[in-house]
């Protein structure tokens, strides 16, 4: 019936720790689409949602620390053990809904180097500073070189907080995206004519063709434009925030674009059986 | 302050059907169908799924305000079927492609990552001294 004959096809480019690249074939655009929109905004993640903080005599503002708290990416693989609070039982949070993560730092007063301009002492508050109540849910850090800033402070001064992390996705706040970055690309050489690109002279000077252009034939100049032509193939890239490996962003995403449709399909059964009196369906 | 909460997005308040189907009094063979707290992933998906039915004439979606977190998808079909079986066609098809596309991603990457540690062993190698511990 469809030209999407067999079903759709994977190709697995590159696998990496934190970024996968692959090839969605012999599919519409709009399943591709929802794939894609799917890994960014619903593939739920934990982040710090909450910061109850007891002393802050930094130079940020409260709110601008728990901000910057909210924005650490936290190791989220084991995330489907973690309900959603809203779901919870409980009346504000509770170890099935939320992890603690705990910071206090206080810097000292050195005298003896007080006066000494060759010692720097700014002490840097990182991500490595928040104690964790769930060692499956801390800030992403292989690399303890270089780990998140949360603030700076210099001696004297002290910092002493707790915060709630929670279950979310990122239709509700970015920060619970899985992804910093989803490429998507079809038709490198624009044989479809979808995009119209901008140009002061020379089309083929100015943009180029794209690095995934090597998957597919080149241009013949003298071939009629196809009207019925679809796009097929589709080039993905994820990046991860390094809170799930991307393959199982991309595994969770199908997983809960086979739970939006499936339940849709559950409804609209329920529907029919209602209405068969009523509509005649 | 007066910011509407940000779940009202995607949970669906108590006592509110996620779907409607209200049949057009006027085309035959013709019904909108509400679909509640779902967006473009859904709706473009049906809709595109719809089209590929020779018996369905009409299928087209939109979502009428950025506030409201609603779409709405109409549909009209040959007399010999209803719209409400058609979605359900398009529904089944896109529960299987969309499983087929997991297996085949689930395969993918278990070529991909034995290849990965064929990389890591170092070609040439003899590959039966190094201890293989695969977690999937």
């Amino acid at each position: 019936m469809d030209m999407y004959n067999g079903g759709p096809e994977v190709s697995i480019r590159a696998l990496k720790k934190d970024s996968m690249k692959f090839v969605l074939s012999n599919t519409d655009l709009s399943v591709a689409n929802a794939l894609r929109r799917i890994m960014i905004a619903e593939v739920p993640t934990m982040a710090i949602d909450m910061v109850e903080i007891e002393t802050n005599s930094t130079v940020l503002t409260d709110e601008f620390i728990a901000h910057r708290l909210g924005m650490i990416p936290l190791s989220s693989f084991d995330v489907d053990r973690i309900q959603y609070t809203r779901d919870c039982t409980c009346t504000l949070y509770c170890p099935n809904c939320s992890v603690e993560l705990t910071l206090h730092v206080k810097v000292n007063v050195d005298y003896d180097d007080m006066n000494d301009p060759t010692i720097d002492k700014t002490r840097q508050v990182t991500s490595l500073d928040l104690v964790t109540s769930d060692e499956s849910v801390k800030p992403v850090s292989d690399d303890r070189a270089h780990p998140i800033l949360i603030v700076k402070m210099r001696p004297g001064q002290e910092l002493k907080l707790k915060c709630v992390a929670k279950k979310g996705v990122a239709k509700e706040h970015a920060k619970w995206s899985p992804v910093y970055g989803v490429s998507f690309e079809y038709d490198p050489y624009n044989k479809l004519r979808h995009s119209h690109y901008w140009i002061e002279e020379d089309e083929k000077l100015e943009w180029g063709v794209s690095a995934n252009a090597v998957e597919e034939a080149p241009i013949d100049p003298n071939e009629p434009f196809d009207y019925n032509a679809k796009p097929d193939r589709y080039y993905m890239e994820v990046e991860t925030s390094g809170c799930m490996k991307p393959e199982d962003v991309a595994l969770r995403a199908m997983t809960i674009m086979q739970d939006k449709l499936g339940g849709l399909q559950i409804k609209l059964d329920d529907e029919f059986k209602e209405d068969t009196q009523r509509w005649g369906y | 302050m007066n910011a509407p909460d940000r779940f009202e997005l995607f949970v669906l308040p108590d006592g509110v059907k996620k779907l409607t189907i209200t049949p057009d009094t006027k085309i035959p063979n013709a019904a909108t169908f509400k679909v509640e707290k779902e967006d473009h992933t859904l709706a473009n998906m049906l809709r595109m799924q719809l089209l590929e039915d020779p018996k369905v004439l009409f299928a087209g979606y939109k979502m009428p305000h950025p506030l409201d977190h609603y779409f709405i998808l109409k549909v009209q079909t040959t007399p010999d079927t209803t719209p409400a079986h058609v979605l359900g066609n398009a529904l089944t098809e896109l529960i299987q492609n969309v499983g087929s596309m997991k297996n085949k991603f689930e395969m993918e990457l278990i070529r991909a990552k034995s290849e990965a540690q064929k990389i890591d062993n170092g070609e040439g190698e003899d590959l039966s001294s190094h201890q293989v511990d695969m977690d999937f």
